[in-house]
């Protein structure tokens, strides 16, 4: 009995819409993609040139996907602050991208580089055909805070030289 | 008694009744440590045969190989039909999309002669054509059929045909791998944004002709790319051509 209900919990079935031998027939996304497909969270952008973001803009050319992630940091801390994300693909596409928004809000930057997609996937359920979604994810959120460091290093340098020029 | 041994051993090990009987008691032996001499009598004037313990026979692969000709008559040219007995003949793996259609493995196709020689083969090889025939053919004609149908589908459309034909060079285009090039993405941002803020159909007609232009440009290149061999920039082209398609399909869906 024990079984069949963590089995039911897993594929996202409620008990609403049990059916006893037809569960493992069914291959539908389960309910945590669903909920960010439906209410997905953090969508949007931020100003690209606006030096506390970082614009992280991956592809998946096997399926025609494309994402965007961007992260709003605060410079003292070296906090993120915020996050939003653009995702043009598929629901766990869609999904994985905005549990990707969710998670790196209120972390260091460090700390978001060791989320791993394989964590992203399970929170979500992922079959193993659409494990590459969470791959993009994981790939946005580095690509955002390469962007913000190397922009970092920009301001920094052309600060410097401002200061030579003026002494 | 030996008699009865081989028996014994066809029905817990069995193969292919092409494997030489010989060859099944050795291999066996090496394994169930029978001494020689109860077998020496079977023995062929090659003397004593080796064998590691694997079964080895004469000939490779059973029945998968396609010895030559027809299975039913043995009528030698019988590609995919035997014409001579008019039965149906096992999928050939080595025979490839463009063989079916007697076309030269070339990108460029003229895409009208594929209709015709679809229907030529199903009127040959369709499921439906052999109810009264045996299970095996019946099968061949499931499997051929389907082969001709992914063939036909698969050389029509010009995205699957690069990609297929890049597949018969050995280069595998569809890996999952993750792309950063800010040029190609950007664009594609932005041509996906403007298609899903477009409202009517006359915008979405605009935006659909534009991407037909970019798809026929980087059908070029790819051509141009491929007869070089510059595979690199060949699945460039590719995947290009993959981001255009799907923008196409976003737009249908709208329509």
């Amino acid at each position: 009995m024990m079984l069949k209900q963590a089995a039911k919990k897993a594929l996202g079935l409620t008990s609403r819409q049990s059916t006893p031998w037809s569960v493992g027939i069914f291959r539908s996304y389960h309910e945590n993609v669903i909920d960010h497909y439906d209410n997905p969270r953090n969508v949007g952008s931020f100003d690209k040139n606006d030096p506390n973001v970082g614009t992280g803009l991956v592809g998946a050319p096997a399926c025609g996907d494309v994402m965007k992630l961007q992260i709003k940091v605060d410079e003292k801390t070296g906090q993120i602050v915020d996050a939003r994300f653009k995702t043009f693909g598929c629901g766990s596409a869609i999904a994985s991208s905005s549990v990707a928004t969710e998670w790196v809000k209120g972390k260091a930057m460090d700390d978001v580089l060791t989320i791993k997609n394989t964590e992203i996937a399970k929170h979500l359920s992922l079959p193993p055909v659409k494990l590459h979604c969470s791959m993009l994810a994981e790939d946005a959120i580095k690509a955002a805070v390469k962007d913000y460091k190397e922009k970092r290093v920009k301001t920094n340098g052309a600060a410097a030289a401002g200061e030579t020029t003026q002494a | 008694m030996v008699a009865s041994m081989t028996t014994l051993i066809r029905r817990t090990y069995p193969l292919t009744s092409r494997c030489n009987s010989l060859a099944t008691i050795a291999a066996i032996q090496s394994q169930t440590q029978l001494p020689r001499e109860s077998l020496q009598h079977h023995s062929s004037a090659e003397g004593r045969l080796r064998f590691s313990g694997r079964v080895f026979c004469s000939e490779s692969g059973g029945e998968e190989r396609r010895s030559s000709g027809c299975w039913n008559c043995g009528e030698k040219a019988a590609f995919l039909f035997c014409n001579s007995c008019r039965s149906i003949q096992p999928v050939d793996d080595s025979v490839d999309y463009f063989q079916i259609f007697g076309l030269e493995k070339k990108y460029e196709i003229d895409p009208g002669s594929l209709e015709g020689k679809y229907k030529d083969w199903q009127k040959k090889l369709h499921p439906d054509l052999v109810h009264n025939k045996s299970k095996k053919e019946r099968d061949y004609a499931a499997e051929q059929s389907a082969k001709v149908t992914e063939a036909c589908r698969t050389l029509t459309k010009r995205l699957s045909r690069a990609m297929y034909i890049m597949k018969l060079n050995g280069v595998n285009v569809n890996e999952e791998e993750t792309i950063t090039d800010p040029t190609l993405l950007m664009e594609i941002m932005e041509l996906r944004e403007t298609i899903s803020e477009a409202d009517d159909s006359t915008a979405l007609n605009q935006i659909r002709s534009q991407v037909q232009e970019k798809l026929k440009h980087w059908s070029d290149s790819f051509v141009e790319a491929f007869e070089s061999q510059r595979f690199d920039d060949a699945v460039k082209c590719i995947q290009r051509m993959t981001y255009y398609e799907r923008a196409c399909e976003e737009i249908v869906k709208k329509l």
